[in-house]
């Protein structure tokens, strides 16, 4: 038996290699390159790889699709902050208190919405996320109202406050690396199976006994922890929270990510956040044309690798192999 | 009993699609139920599985009730079924489609596979090793890790029968297995059919090749118009009058 072939038979140790080493490297990156500005962005991957890779397990994995990654972002975002500052939490553990929230909406929606069929959730989420805006907006006393809050503290435990980017950068990799591991190996796992036969045939997976709505709603409230997270690790980075931080056009920002990156492929989200941040980053200087110049590279793509850009990449390197061993 | 079903009765609105049908299926039997297109021979196999609830009636397995019962209730109370299209998942392997008949015996929650905790993989193994005893047993085991997408008609049936053994099941619907099948292929479908009812699992079956269906089944159910129109051995339908005016002489593609 090959190594390969081993590994697929373990793939929990395969996914812990293929993110120990992704992992590596990116922690090598500010060793060879040094400091600067770039950091920055990379810090913002590492937040926005978060909603993104929830998305996909939600989508990509299971087929049901969600307008509210921007809610449960804002709801991470701001949950989280009002607990550390209004209340004093640590940083860390508000960041986990405000999961608790996360998963008490995701499961309720989840619960209610999710006996139906896959598009009730997209227009149910939409609602609940212009409810989310709403209340952020108009809850000025617990929100800030339309100003936002400032002076959220910085990550950080024992009276060690991350202050600058490469602080920031070293706390939030590895946990982006590990939230990504926990998805890979849900996605190799026997739920990962589930979700995929749901994704294709709902009535067959109830003739083998199986409760589809269990596990869709386990998904759901999944995916929405990943963008929670994300939110918090958010907030406590760049220092402040607005109505705009997950906002109905973020939610869409990150369908088209995945558009983008590519559904069916956990790294794909990795992929579409790297180019979005970057296209975001690099088309400031043509303000005025941001949001075209990234339509046109969306439609772009889409034309060119309908299933994103990932797959789209490894297919073609997969044809290139066989046209040269044939 | 296996299976009693009694006065059973399903309406679309107006449309009477099943009436005051009663028939039983006895352990280890191999029982088909035949009758012209539109008979209701599929939405009996729909009540049965919970993909419809029944308007008026009973179905009982094992004396339990599981009229009107959830798909995945009834699904674990141990009715298997395979569909008149072949319903296998295509974009996974076929290991994977049988892995899914025995994965509610199985544990490991969305945390634990997550983690990838140590049980997890274990019970991974077995699970694997389940679904590969089922291929074997389908014939199917040499192409495990093949899509299922890229398989033959033929083939894909005996993924579904695959995938509904490793349920355990002690019941399994078979609605039309043989449709689209060739003589030899029925022959060897005929066979398999024996196979899984010698395991001690009944068989209820639908279908309208006559040669297949007597050949294979211990008593027949007849449905015409919805309504229950005879019930007995393939000798005794093939004789019946009433079956012969009904559908055997004169729907002639039977």
């Amino acid at each position: 038996m090959s190594v390969f072939a081993k590994l697929n038979n373990h793939p929990v140790r395969r996914n812990t290699i293929q993110v120990g080493l992704f992992l590596i490297s990116m922690l090598l990156v500010p060793v060879i390159f040094g400091p600067g500005y770039y950091l920055n962005m990379m810090i913002f991957i590492a937040v926005l790889a978060l909603p993104a890779l929830g998305l996909s397990l939600l989508s990509g994995l299971a087929g049901q699709l969600a307008i509210s990654h921007g809610a449960f972002f804002a709801i991470g975002a701001y949950g989280s902050a009002i607990l550390s500052t209004r209340a004093g939490v640590n940083p860390v553990l508000s960041t986990l208190l405000a999961q608790l929230l996360v998963i008490a909406i995701a499961a309720g929606i989840g619960a209610v919405v999710l006996r139906l069929r896959s598009h009730y959730l997209a227009i149910a989420t939409l609602s609940f996320a212009i409810i989310v805006e709403l209340v952020i907006e108009e809850w000025r006393g617990m929100t800030g109202g339309m100003q936002g809050m400032l002076g959220i503290p910085p990550i950080g435990l024992f009276g060690h406050e991350a202050s600058s980017d490469i602080q920031f950068y070293y706390i939030y990799w590895p946990v982006t690396a590990l939230m990504l591991l926990f998805a890979l190996n849900l996605s190799s796992s026997r739920i990962g199976r589930a979700l995929r036969a749901i994704r294709e045939g709902e009535p067959v997976v109830s003739s083998l006994g199986i409760h589809a709505a269990e596990y869709k709603t386990g998904i759901y409230v999944v995916s929405s922890v990943f963008a929670g997270v994300g939110g918090a690790l958010y907030a406590h980075f760049v220092g402040f929270v607005t109505p705009a931080t997950g906002s109905i056009m973020f939610a869409i920002e990150i369908i088209m990510v995945l558009a983008l990156g590519g559904f069916d492929r956990l790294w794909g989200a990795l992929v579409g956040v790297a180019l979005i941040t970057l296209l975001n980053e690099y088309a400031l200087g043509f303000a005025d044309y941001k949001k075209i110049i990234l339509g046109v590279t969306l439609i772009a793509v889409m034309l060119v690798f309908p299933r994103g850009l990932l797959p789209g990449l490894i297919d073609l390197v997969r044809n290139r192999r066989f046209a040269r061993t044939a | 009993m296996m299976l009693a079903v009694s006065s059973l009765e399903k309406r679309f609105g107006g449309l009477v699609a099943l009436k005051d049908v009663h028939f039983s299926v006895t352990p280890g039997q191999v029982k088909a139920v035949i009758g012209p297109n539109g008979a209701g021979k599929t939405t009996l196999f729909n009540l049965i599985a919970g993909t419809l609830k029944p308007t008026a009636g009973d179905i009982r397995l094992d004396g339990e009730t599981i009229a009107g019962l959830p798909a995945p209730r009834i699904g674990m109370a141990g009715v298997a079924r395979t569909f008149q299209q072949p319903q296998v998942f295509a974009s996974l392997t076929i290991l994977e489609n049988a892995m899914l008949g025995g994965h509610r015996y199985h544990r490991g929650g969305f945390l634990a596979c997550g983690l990838g905790l140590k049980h997890t993989k274990r019970e991974e193994d077995k699970l694997r090793e389940r679904a590969e005893q089922w291929l074997a047993f389908a014939g199917i085991a040499d192409i495990a890790h093949r899509n299922a997408s890229e398989l033959p008609l033929g083939q894909q049936r005996y993924v579904e029968i695959a995938r509904a053994m490793a349920t355990g099941s002690k019941l399994i619907l078979m609605d039309e297995p043989a449709a689209g099948l060739d003589d030899t292929e029925t022959r060897e479908l005929a066979d398999m059919v024996r196979a899984i009812s010698d395991t001690g699992t009944t068989v209820l079956l639908i279908d309208h090749h006559m040669d297949f269906v007597m050949s294979l089944a211990d008593e027949v159910l007849v449905l015409n118009f919805g309504q229950r129109l005879a019930e007995g051995t393939p000798h005794e339908i093939q004789k019946s009058q009433l079956v012969i005016d009904a559908y055997l002489g004169i729907d002639d593609d039977a």
